[in-house]
């Protein structure tokens, strides 16, 4: 499956060599002889029906599965090898939101996005200094000490995505984060993750949304049946679905 | 790691679970104090076997100078080499007798000052010197209800001035002492069990309170140590209130129940002093109470977490 336009000079932040991923019982595997190489700085969508294999795609990046045979590869290192004490320091480098942008209730804006920092150890002075400008930049600066239950649906999305943001991960992995939004929120959720995207960080970006797809055109990976069916440079959602 | 966020953690942790926290804190409470109870009557039985024998035992006590027992054996005073050699040929050759140890007339004493009242031994007139304190043969039998051939062996023999046979007192004091040794052992085992069973549950609902919390955590690199803490100091401040309030209620027994009560109405018998209250709490063999509870709460705690929590 050869894929369009894209320099093989650049570090590989994310690769797959021949990944199969089987979950226990009969069945065909969640992911069947995958590989794949994702590069520092690139946008990608990951696209496919349900069941096609794009969150155990996601869950082996963060470590949360192991492949059955082939290796995974996060900035360089052989990730399915990796001690488990050593897999927090890896998930420090990859950020993650989530479709239901699973905050804490109880605790307020400002105190969600500090949650990400306080829970590694960082100090109170740089929690203090990083969080404000993070809110700034995902265009929640004056909402800090508002709970989550009083935001709309866009803006938890937002602070979702500055919680996983704030401390400036190498790759930001985005599972469906505009399945619960209208088009128009949506749109303003993509120009963050762009935003994001030109900072360096990689993001890697489940969904089904063919309209964003469409719309703001980058790199799109299809999967089916646990399989790379397509991978094109700025493409489109497909004319298939 | 912010201290700060862990002891806030901690807080939530103990309000949120109150009524789990304090189940499991009064179970621990009632079976610590049954097993300290046991590990106390057990330390009373060794105390008293040390000092009158066990229901196993005779004592042979051999003649001193102006022997108070009157007895013929000890017309020629104090016990001489030959007559010792005599007695010990008969016990050693006796098939009554499993096995047999001389206490010198020294060693006796010294026991006896360990266990009976100071006042006994000082003053210008002493109940005791060690001059008139015997020397003697600790027999054990191989069964506590045939002792009549080495007691007929030897009773007679020069330098024998009595046998002290208490077997059928001890059998009793011993009974009583089995019956609440293993009792209390019973109860604090099936407690114990209950409380076990009960901090795994605290565990399980934490967890599972916490669980948007931990899979964040989780999720954004916190390493297992730091999302198991506020568990562990849970755990922790549970077994040390636990553990508190059954060295408390021992400490009351062994005021007002021993000291206060059967030391000074039963004063035949030796009684357990604070030492052996010490012993019961923080003693290494068998382990005092303070570590039952700890290893209690926390080894199902690391080990819960481990699977509750892993990251």
């Amino acid at each position: 499956m050869a894929r369009a336009g894209t320099s093989r000079t650049v570090f590989p932040v994310i690769r797959f060599e021949k990944v199969t991923k089987r979950y226990p019982g009969p069945g065909t595997p969640a992911l069947d002889q995958v590989t794949l190489d994702i590069d520092k700085g690139e946008f990608v969508y990951l696209v496919g029906t349900s069941g096609s294999g794009k969150s155990t795609a996601l869950r082996l990046v963060l470590r949360e599965l192991r492949p059955t045979t082939g290796r995974v590869y996060v900035a360089g290192k052989e990730i399915n090898r990796m001690a488990g004490w050593k897999v927090p320091r890896l998930r420090r480098q990859i950020g993650t939101v989530f479709q239901d942008f699973r905050l804490l209730p109880n605790k307020s804006v400002a105190e969600n996005v500090a949650f990400a920092l306080q829970v590694i150890g960082r100090s109170r002075r740089d929690i203090n200094k990083v969080v404000p400008d993070t809110l700034e930049l995902v265009g929640l600066k004056d909402k800090g000490d508002r709970m989550p239950d009083e935001l709309s649906g866009g803006e938890q999305q937002r602070v979702a995505i500055a919680r996983a943001f704030v401390n400036r991960p190498m790759i930001l992995i985005a599972d469906e984060p505009t399945g619960n939004l209208d088009p128009s929120t949506s749109v303003g959720i993509m120009n963050l993750l762009g935003d994001i995207n030109q900072t360096g960080t990689t993001v890697v970006m489940a969904t089904h949304d063919h309209g964003i797809v469409d719309q703001f055109r980058k790199r799109v990976i299809e999967l089916e049946h646990g399989k790379v069916i397509r991978d094109e440079a700025a493409g489109s959602y497909g004319f298939r679905h | 790691m912010q201290l700060r966020y862990v002891f806030s953690e901690l807080r939530t942790g103990l309000r949120r679970n109150l009524s789990m926290h304090l189940s499991v804190i009064l179970t621990l409470f009632v079976s610590l104090t049954l097993a300290g109870c046991g590990a106390l009557v057990q330390r009373e039985a060794n105390l008293t076997a040390e000092y009158l024998g066990t229901q196993l035992q005779i004592r042979v006590n051999l003649c001193t100078d102006n022997d108070p027992s009157n007895s013929p054996n000890c017309a020629g005073g104090e016990v001489t080499e030959e007559q010792r050699a005599r007695i010990e040929q008969e016990i050693a050759g006796n098939d009554e007798v499993r096995s047999f140890d001389y206490q010198t007339k020294e060693e006796g004493f010294e026991k006896a000052k360990k266990t009976l009242p100071d006042v006994v031994f000082e003053g210008e007139n002493p109940v005791v010197t060690v001059e008139n304190w015997p020397g003697a043969y600790w027999v054990t039998l191989k069964d506590p209800n045939r002792a009549d051939g080495i007691i007929s062996a030897v009773q007679g023999l020069d330098g024998v001035s009595g046998i002290i046979d208490e077997r059928a007192a001890l059998s009793q004091i011993f009974g009583i002492m089995k019956v609440l040794k293993f009792g209390s052992w019973i109860a604090s085992g099936a407690l114990l069990l209950a409380a076990l069973l009960q901090v795994a549950n605290t565990i399980r609902l934490a967890a599972l309170a916490r669980r948007r919390e931990i899979g964040i955590m989780r999720l954004v690199g916190a390493s297992t140590l730091y999302i198991s803490v506020p568990f562990l100091l849970e755990a922790i401040v549970t077994a040390v209130v636990g553990v508190a309030l059954a060295a408390g209620a021992l400490a009351a027994f062994q005021f007002w129940g021993v000291q206060r009560g059967l030391a000074e109405n039963v004063s035949f018998l030796p009684w357990i002093e604070w030492t052996d209250y010490q012993h019961a709490i923080v003693g290494l063999q068998p382990p005092g109470i303070a570590y039952v509870g700890l290893a209690l709460t926390l080894v199902p705690t690391l080990l819960l977490t481990r699977k509750y929590i892993k990251v």
